[in-house]
């Protein structure tokens, strides 16, 4: 094996174990770093302010303590996992934060991480829920806000040059990651879904050109990949929100199946989108963010007159990607408490029933303490279709 | 007697207006109107309420259903139970919006029956002929219930109403973002009434319209300055009342009745502060309900403070309006401009105000100015598991309170033993059940809870200096 | 030549082995413990001491239940849902949903022809399973093994309004005290219970024949209030602690004959007992 290559994996494991080493870094050179939730925030925008954006992370193997002191348990426990260990200063490289309108436990808490942190910026991203023209062009309106005050923090009034350059970096580290899916197709796989989790996460921590590098490197040595790192076993995709934690990945593969696909937002979600080039920036960003992004918390008006057809127009993207990825089965995995996903439940079930696909469903707390408790249904759901 | 021959006997809930008793019936009257409405071919939607556009349904002549309402009605007739498994069953967390979970299992219940399912409380939940979310307003389960309830129902269809407001940011002011906002909302409610002149197949009498605003933004004024009246020493009205006497506020804004409803409760306790009527006798603490909704199977909670010599005179949650003459509503004679304005004005009235105190928040500004404003003595906050919307962030909020207002003088201990003045913040107190899943209350563990904070009221009274 | 097949199902509260030929020919039923698998051993030598088969005979071993990964000498270790499915199956064919009230947790299963196609289960909290039942026996003064004849005796069960085990203790206790009579506390309890299971159970799509195992089976007035709550008739197995290990030992078979029809070789552990060293 080239040994400049097999160095990769292990830079990756250090940045996922060590996640925000880069961040630290870079802010102690001087780097504004600014920290985000949710993949709605448009990093473009930051990257184009000259900050560095940087995804923030929960910690399934840190018990919630002093998150709770100061908010309320009934709240989406990867958010409150994400608070607690920003409490506990693992992000105090952060200069900024930023929240869009994900969701209840995102929006209804923006006071409470603002006070709390206590940071020297902070802003919140008004998405809108709907697709009408109208929502379209607030939206767009809503960015030049953000912009705008962006801009005064890091003091670099934000061109439209500025995003399209932003734009086109990040089209490419999209184009990336989606060619790192390719490993994926064949059976068995020749990259474990909880090996590419890992890629991906620590992507969204690094400055994008520098994610761009490592996703080559990455793409190259696993051309020279001959041999898969695992055996054949049911191809499952993952459906579901921020699954930042390659736990519960590990333990699907553990029970004998490979992680094939998935629809989560450190996955297809967040990746495979791309931002239209070639006429206003601001609007391919709106367009890109809220249409493109398939997240349940965006209403989509109903297609057609029959649940069916609604259904193949919201969740057929799943239906695509177990087809392309020649899936067995799919895992839909839902945080306690999530009310976008929580509420579509039964259409996702429905929809994947009619497409003859087997479903796992799985509410879940944000913890390693529930593995046990999963493993057993992860393995009855194997075993059911495996045979 | 047996245990199992005697009957369960709960203790009936007293208000303390004749307003507040007579909601009662007129919301039953309010469901079963809309199930004989539907029989008489009327149009009928699935609505929330504080949604902007009860006028504009009341001039089109659609029927509102306010499926939370009725969710609530279920719980406080504790009958919510079969409903909230039902809707379990069909694969829903019971962590989720209980109304929304209650409103899920009866409406795929009546539709697999194809008829109301039985016993249904007061008549049952009338099937829509479309149903409208809410974008933006306030919470997400206005954005995807009715979307959950279209599986069962695919031939109903919806609007979903894109209605945000910004929120509080140091770097922005309200005026900096307001055109854009404005602009969005009023064409967000254009849409509305093309979709519902669609449905109907009748045209929006828009002079109408501007009557039923008019209207609205005088019956918002008689709301505020009758709420203000309960400033009052004993306060004549408490929020046991106010929960039910929010009803026509949000059910019916822009309607005759509605004002005609206030006006009467404004002379009522005119009445009542003339002949020094309070909620109670001997009126001890003065309270404010600083958050979160009610549990509506346990108003007599309020009655069990009550007992005590504690009084709410007021509340934030569902005090939906503000004095229109400060909401600086521009001149405009469209009424849909002026409903986005309204809803816009309302949403960031706090804001300036706290700006100008360092470490405040709209949310924390308003618990301020009650507090000054009705002589407060502590504040409770209830956490209703199953909602997220109104019920993250109170903790935080107390918190900041705590920090940045301290107003009752008190001798402190020092080191050296000397004692000096100094402040300290208001006693507090948060409950903790649901709005409508009676399993999580615990009536032990609440009054319980109750007693203590009483405790802790008189201590600070004794204390202070 | 007779091909014999061991099942062990692990729960948390009760060890049970099965060996079979076309018939469940031995059949031990152990309280589990905190070392696992040490008793998983001692059980197995049991079982196979009753019919005087030595271990080496034995065709496939299959492990199942939460203990299932402490049983070294297993050859596969199969879930409880797809082993309880083969395991009712074989004593109903026509059996479509189970409810297995077990003593630390209770599951829900759909099954057709004898294969699982859907299930829950409640793994996570007390309110629900043998263990609730256990802690009311105690609060009460009675054994646990008399509950069921006591509640079919309650003519008015009482409502029991707290779902929460510790807390439904305190009620019940609370309301001996106020001249609640026995019989119907224990009725009230047991329908309560049941509420707790059938709430659970109908996140599946309930159809007959329904069947319950594990020990809350043995318990006549569950069965009975579960039946009602349900609607359906509830059917109850022979020895309703056993269907796990049967189906495990079922599952075997069906590996086994498999490879034989496939030409393959069935690769099993090393065939012995001797204790381990736990480190």
């Amino acid at each position: 094996m080239n040994e400049k290559n097999g160095n990769i994996l292990t830079k990756v494991e250090r940045y996922y174990q060590e996640y925000g080493l880069r961040a630290r870094e870079l802010k102690d050179q001087g780097q504004k770093v600014i920290a985000y939730l949710c993949s709605l925030v448009p990093v473009e925008i930051i990257t184009a302010a000259g900050c560095m954006p940087f995804r923030i992370r929960g910690d399934v193997h840190e018990p919630i303590t002093k998150g709770d002191t100061n908010l309320e348990t009934i709240a989406c426990p990867f958010m409150r996992s994400c608070f607690d260990v920003s409490l506990k200063g693992r992000y105090d490289f952060s200069d900024g934060l930023i929240i869009p309108h994900a969701c209840d436990s995102m929006a209804r808490t923006y006071s409470t991480w603002r006070y709390s942190l206590g940071l020297p910026y902070s802003h919140f991203i008004n998405v809108p829920h709907t697709l009408s023209a109208s929502s379209m062009e607030f939206f767009i309106a809503e960015l030049n806000t953000f912009r705008k005050s962006l801009g005064r923090f890091a003091e670099k009034e934000i061109s439209d040059d500025d995003l399209t350059k932003a734009i086109d970096l990040y089209n490419e580290n999209r184009n990336k990651a989606k060619a790192l899916y390719e490993f994926r197709k064949q059976d068995p796989p020749l990259v474990s879904g909880a090996e590419l989790a890992k890629i991906l996460i620590v992507g969204m921590s690094l400055p994008v050109t520098e994610s761009n590098e490592l996703f080559d490197e990455v793409l190259q040595e696993l051309t020279q990949r001959k041999e898969a790192p695992c055996t054949k076993a049911p191809r499952i995709l993952i459906d579901g929100a921020c699954v930042d934690n390659i736990d519960f990945i590990k333990l699907i593969e553990d029970s004998g199946a490979n992680v094939v696909a998935d629809s989560l937002c450190i996955g297809t979600r967040d990746y495979w989108p791309q931002t239209d080039i070639g006429g206003n920036p601001m609007k391919a960003l709106a367009h890109r963010y809220l249409d493109r992004i398939n997240c349940p918390r965006t209403y989509r008006e109903k297609a057609g007159d029959t649940f069916q057809e609604d259904a193949e127009s919201r969740f057929g993207d799943i239906g695509s990607l177990s087809k392309e990825f020649k899936v067995d089965g799919v895992i839909l995995y839902v945080y306690k408490y999530c009310d976008p996903f929580g509420f579509e439940v039964p259409a996702r079930k429905a929809y994947l029933d009619s497409i003859k696909m087997p479903v796992l469903y799985l509410e879940d707390e944000y913890s390693t303490g529930t593995i046990g408790r999963l493993r057993t249904r992860i393995q009855a759901f194997l075993e059911m279709i495996g045979s | 007697m047996a245990e199992e021959e005697k009957k369960e006997v709960r203790k009936k809930r007293r208000t303390a207006t004749k307003a507040a008793a007579s909601i009662g019936p007129m919301v039953k009257e309010s469901i079963g109107g809309t199930i004989r409405a539907k029989q008489e071919g009327k149009k009928l939607a699935y609505t929330f309420i504080v949604c902007l556009y009860d006028e504009i349904l009341s001039v089109m002549d659609i029927v509102p259903v306010w499926t939370e309402n009725y969710a609530g009605v279920c719980g406080a007739k504790r009958d919510a139970e079969r409903f909230l498994e039902r809707a379990e069953s069909l694969g829903f967390s019971r962590s989720l919006c209980t109304y929304a979970l209650c409103g899920l299992g009866f409406d795929q219940w009546r539709e697999k029956l194809g008829e109301m399912p039985p016993d249904a409380p007061w008549g049952g939940q009338a099937r829509p002929d479309m149903m409208l979310s809410s974008g933006q307003i306030l919470c997400d389960p206005r954005n995807k219930w009715y979307q959950a309830a279209q599986q069962f129902m695919p031939d109903v269809p919806i609007y979903d109403v894109g209605l945000p407001y910004p929120l509080y940011e140091d770097d922005i002011e309200v005026a900096d973002v307001q055109d854009y906002y404005i602009k969005h909302i009023t064409e967000e409610l254009r849409g509305l009434v093309t979709f519902l002149e669609k449905q109907t197949g009748k045209k929006m009498d828009y002079d109408r319209l501007s009557e039923f605003v008019d209207l609205g933004e005088r019956t918002w004024n008689m709301i505020w300055e009758t709420y203000e009246l309960r400033r009052a020493v004993p306060t004549p009205m408490g929020t046991g009342d106010a929960m039910n006497t929010m009803v026509p506020m949000v059910f019916m804004m822009g309607t005759q009745q509605c004002y005609d409803f206030y006006l009467a409760l404004n002379k009522e306790l005119q009445d009542k502060i003339a002949r020094k009527e309070g909620v109670v006798e001997d009126e001890k603490y003065r309270l404010l309900w600083g958050g979160g909704l009610p549990s509506w199977f346990a108003l007599t909670d309020f009655n069990y403070f009550n007992s005590k010599g504690a009084v709410f005179p007021v509340e934030t949650t569902y005090r939906m309006i503000e004095p229109i003459y400060r909401l600086n509503i521009p001149d405009t004679n469209d009424p849909i401009e002026r409903l986005a304005w309204r809803w816009f004005g309302y949403w960031t009235y706090w804001y300036d105000k706290a700006k100008k105190r360092p470490g405040s928040e709209p949310d924390v500004e308003r618990l301020i100015q009650y507090i000054e404003d009705y002589q407060i003595d502590g504040v409770v906050m209830h956490e209703a598991f199953s909602c997220r919307t109104w019920h993250l962030g109170l903790i935080w909020q107390l918190n900041q309170l705590k920090k940045i207002y301290r107003p009752i003088p008190v001798l402190i201990l020092g080191k050296d033993g000397e004692k000096t003045k100094g402040k300290r913040e208001l006693p507090s107190l948060i409950l903790e059940s649901d709005i409508i899943d009676i399993s999580s209350y615990s009536e032990v563990d609440t009054r319980n809870r109750i007693d203590a904070f009483i405790e802790t009221l008189e201590q600070t009274k004794k204390n202070k200096v | 030549m007779t091909q014999y097949f061991a099942g062990i199902d692990i729960g948390s509260t009760m060890t049970k082995v099965v060996i079979m030929d076309s018939g469940i020919i031995s059949s031990i039923i152990g309280p589990t413990g905190p070392e696992q698998r040490r008793l998983a051993n001692k059980v197995m030598e049991k079982a196979l001491h009753e019919v005087n088969i030595p271990f080496r005979e034995i065709t496939y071993v299959v492990a199942t239940g939460y203990g299932r990964i402490n049983v070294p000498f297993a050859d596969k270790q199969i879930t409880e849902i797809s082993c309880h499915a083969k395991g009712v199956a074989h004593f109903f064919p026509e059996a479509k949903t189970i409810i297995d009230i077990g003593g630390q947790d209770c599951k829900g299963i759909r099954i057709d022809n004898g294969k699982p196609v859907d299930f829950v289960m409640n793994d996570k909290c007390a309110a629900g399973t043998g263990r609730f039942l256990e802690i009311i026996a105690d609060a009460l003064g009675i054994k646990i093994e008399e509950m069921g004849e006591i509640g079919l005796e309650g003519n008015h069960p009482a409502k029991i309004s707290n779902i929460c085990t510790v807390f439904a203790e305190q009620e019940v206790v609370a309301r001996l005290a106020e001249g609640v009579s026995l019989h119907n506390l224990v009725a009230g309890i047991l329908e309560s219970l049941a509420n707790r299971v059938s709430r659970m159970v109908n996140r599946l799509h309930v159809a007959e024949e329904v069947v319950v195992t594990g020990g809350g089976a043995k318990n006549v007035g569950l069965v009975k209030a579960l039946s009602d709550k349900l609607s359906y008739t509830v059917a109850v197995p022979p020895e309703p602690l056993l269907t796990g290990a049967v189906g495990a030992a079922l599952l075997g078979k069906d590996i086994a004959d498999k490879t034989l029809k496939d030409g393959v070789s069935l690769e099993t552990k090393e065939r012995s007992l001797k204790e381990i060293k736990i480190f």
